[in-house]
């Protein structure tokens, strides 16, 4: 169940150009042949004036593992913004058209990544492969 | 203007019963302007290795404090290693003051690990913490000789009228400290944000055959940066990562 994450960044920024290119099989920590196989995929839209949990950290389940978070602003005013913070600690602020995909340590319970919203309602989408999640009985 | 892009595809032909394939490409601008970034580091390449396992430290990869926050920064990083079980931990500087969650690297926050051959690329606030502060007032009665000793720099008076021993001890180049004079007064600030700074007249020594003093007076107290982005591996033998900041 192999999933590629891949990335291409390009600018003609620098004299010479920037061209870097990369890809990765999404596997559960520390194996070669095990492949993260449970994903939850979202699309939310985020009104502005709270911090809400985007995911929260299940930490009995993906303390340290190879989770891979990915979240794209799909907003269309170059305005409208969220700040990404993961315990209560900001990573930085995604403006529209803006994604991210990063590791996940979800080291305890309170590593939620929070997103807060401002200008504007922002759309967001969002994906999160993972290595289990802890259901809630009904 | 400069065009940036960044790419992503996420593929899986088995993962779900219909193939994934989620590509977006932004177009990096300035927060929130159509106006390319115009910023980059490189591409910057390194090996950290440490004696033993026991060891291990971290080391920062970018400190907030260089660049200006709450911008559309973005980082990428990379771990190159192929060997499955090694991976790199990123993180910021966070809250982590105490152990009190059982975390293994108190004063840092967690953001997650990096395995063999995986990359991450995310938009980083760069929030810096206060920079110490401090003063040296020239006083009383220097003369042509008298020396003032700070960071491993030593400043010769050339004549005893303090404002122009002020203004020596500005034009000095300090390894951690930048200046500023207003007549008979060097004002320090720390280039780097740091909570453990106190300095007094036993780190900044000024040496008169008079009476003449440098009185010490802190200004500013500093506090840490909030959001350096700090690396550590997960063996010591030597893991090479890579990495590139695109910046305001």
């Amino acid at each position: 169940m192999a999933t590629t994450a891949s990335i291409t960044l390009a600018s003609d920024l620098l004299t010479d150009a920037i061209s870097v290119s990369d890809s990765t099989t999404c596997m559960k920590a520390g194996s070669a042949s095990d492949d993260l196989d449970q994903m939850e995929l979202g699309c939310v839209e985020i009104a502005t004036g709270t911090n809400f949990d985007l995911l929260n950290a299940d930490n009995a389940l993906n303390k340290d593992k190879a989770n891979k978070v990915y979240v794209c602003n799909d907003s269309t005013d170059e305005t409208y913004y969220v700040v990404i913070t993961i315990d209560a600690i900001v990573l930085g602020r995604l403006y529209a058209g803006d994604w991210m995909f990063i590791p996940w340590g979800a080291e305890d319970a309170t590593a939620d990544i929070e997103i807060q919203a401002y200008t504007g309602t922002n759309k967001i989408s969002y994906a999160w492969f993972h290595e289990g999640k802890t259901l809630i009985s009904a | 203007m400069a065009t940036t892009t960044a790419t992503i595809t996420l593929s899986s032909s088995d993962l779900l019963s219909d193939e994934l394939a989620l590509s977006t490409t932004a177009t990096l601008t300035t927060a929130g302007t159509s106006t390319g970034i115009t910023q980059a580091s490189g591409l910057s390449r390194k090996t950290l290795t440490y004696g033993s396992s026991g060891v291990i430290d971290t080391s920062v990869i970018y400190r907030a404090d260089d660049y200006t926050a709450d911008k559309a920064n973005k980082v990428y990083i990379k771990n190159t290693s192929s060997t499955a079980a090694e991976f790199f931990t990123i993180f910021l500087t966070g809250d982590r003051a105490t152990d009190v969650h059982g975390n293994a690297d108190p004063g840092l926050t967690e953001i997650g690990r990096l395995y063999a051959g995986d990359w991450m690329f995310m938009p980083w606030c760069a929030t810096s913490g206060t920079k110490e502060t401090f003063t040296v007032t020239i006083a009383n009665t220097w003369a042509a000789g008298d020396t003032f000793v700070f960071d491993g720099v030593t400043v010769v008076a050339a004549d005893s009228t303090v404002n122009n021993i002020a203004a020596q001890i500005d034009a000095a180049q300090y390894p951690n400290w930048v200046t500023s004079v207003s007549g008979a007064v060097v004002t320090f600030v720390a280039r780097y944000s740091n909570a453990g700074i106190e300095i007094d007249t036993t780190e900044a020594v000024s040496t008169t055959a008079g009476d003449g003093t440098g009185a010490v007076a802190t200004t500013v107290e500093g506090t840490r940066s909030v959001s350096d982005i700090y690396i550590k591996p997960s063996v010591h033998t030597g893991m090479t990562y890579e990495t590139m900041l695109i910046h305001e």
